[in-house]
């Protein structure tokens, strides 16, 4: 199973990745003990590709990534998000 | 549909979170309400951006850029943090240190934004320095209502007013940007409208995820249905 992880040349920071993740109870992504208290991902928390709720609301293009291959996976491409709006509520 | 609001429906809309038990309000919201407007908004920016660039001068970027610093800077910031402040009684405001340090963000977030309309001003040799904006009437007026537009005065109705402002005028915001990076070649005009590409859409993201995590009964989905229709009508008059 491919895992997630941030891609800080990308990420703004803007912690959208960290309130979704939290809210879901999975808290995955979390501040990371360092001077920069940038923010990461737990592969062993992280659920991906099941949960894909980081992708669908990080604004900044291509700050999380596949951590095997390097593929951005913001904003999700459709074989990564299955939970597209119009598709989901049918 | 015009490409440019089909690619960020595609890039930013559509995308969900599994499960999310707001999405089919925000699905209703978004096609009964948001993309009619989104449509005559980016129409909008397009059909001014068009004609500045016809008119065969540079004048049409002076006035772009007093318009965002009027907009979106100092000024703006007072009326900000004023209604920031009064949202919480005078003598309770001194125990918050969040309030504090609210303040003293919104300061440096409005600032930043009014330095890439200054420094576009000042690239062009329009004016020397930024001081010279405080004589200047037309860097500090604006006609937006000062009322639940980005200007707002007063403290939101209900907390998740603010996620319909997000999701409907950030999308907006985001649309005119992409509107400029697709017609301008300029670089500071470029600069200034690219520079807050990932900032307004990060706006725009608050409100689509507490409307998918919170509009979740009839009593949370009136007051975003209220600020759309209010949005739409200052939309419908002001174009």
């Amino acid at each position: 199973m491919p895992t997630l992880r941030i891609n800080h040349e990308r990420c703004t920071e803007c912690r959208m990745c960290y309130v979704a993740c939290r809210e879901l109870n999975l808290n995955a992504v979390y501040v990371a003990l360092e001077p920069l208290h940038r923010l990461e991902i737990d592969p062993h928390k992280c659920t991906y590709p099941v949960c894909t709720v980081c992708l669908a609301y990080c604004p900044a293009e291509g700050s999380i990534v596949e951590a095997e291959s390097g593929r951005w996976v913001v904003p999700p491409p459709a074989d990564v998000h299955r939970w597209w709006l119009k598709q989901a509520i049918g | 549909m015009h490409l440019l609001l089909e690619q960020f429906l595609e890039k930013w809309v559509w995308p969900t979170a599994p499960g999310a038990r707001g999405a089919p309000f925000r699905l209703r919201i978004t096609e009964e309400k948001c993309l009619k407007g989104w449509e005559i908004a980016l129409q909008s920016s397009l059909t001014e951006i068009e004609k500045g660039l016809a008119s065969g001068s540079d004048d049409w970027q002076r006035r772009v850029a007093l318009g965002g610093y009027a907009g979106e800077g100092v000024q703006m910031s007072i009326k900000q943090m004023s209604a920031q402040l009064l949202s919480v009684d005078l003598t309770e405001q001194e125990k918050y240190i969040d309030l504090q340090r609210m303040r003293a963000r919104q300061v440096w977030d409005e600032c930043k934004h009014s330095k890439l309309h200054a420094e576009v001003l000042m690239a062009k040799g329009w004016i020397k320095d930024e001081r010279e904006l405080v004589q200047n009437a037309a860097a500090h007026t604006q006609p937006l209502p000062a009322y639940f537009g980005l200007s707002m005065m007063f403290p939101h109705i209900h907390p998740l007013a603010r996620a319909a402002q997000h999701y409907f005028i950030e999308a907006i915001a985001c649309l005119g940007i992409a509107a400029y990076v697709h017609l301008v070649d300029d670089p500071m005009v470029r600069h200034e409208h690219l520079s807050q590409r990932d900032e307004e859409l990060m706006h725009f993201m608050e409100g689509k995820y507490k409307i998918d995590t919170y509009c979740t009964t009839l009593e949370n989905q009136q007051p975003v249905e209220d600020t759309l229709n209010f949005l739409l009508h200052r939309l419908r008059v002001s174009l």
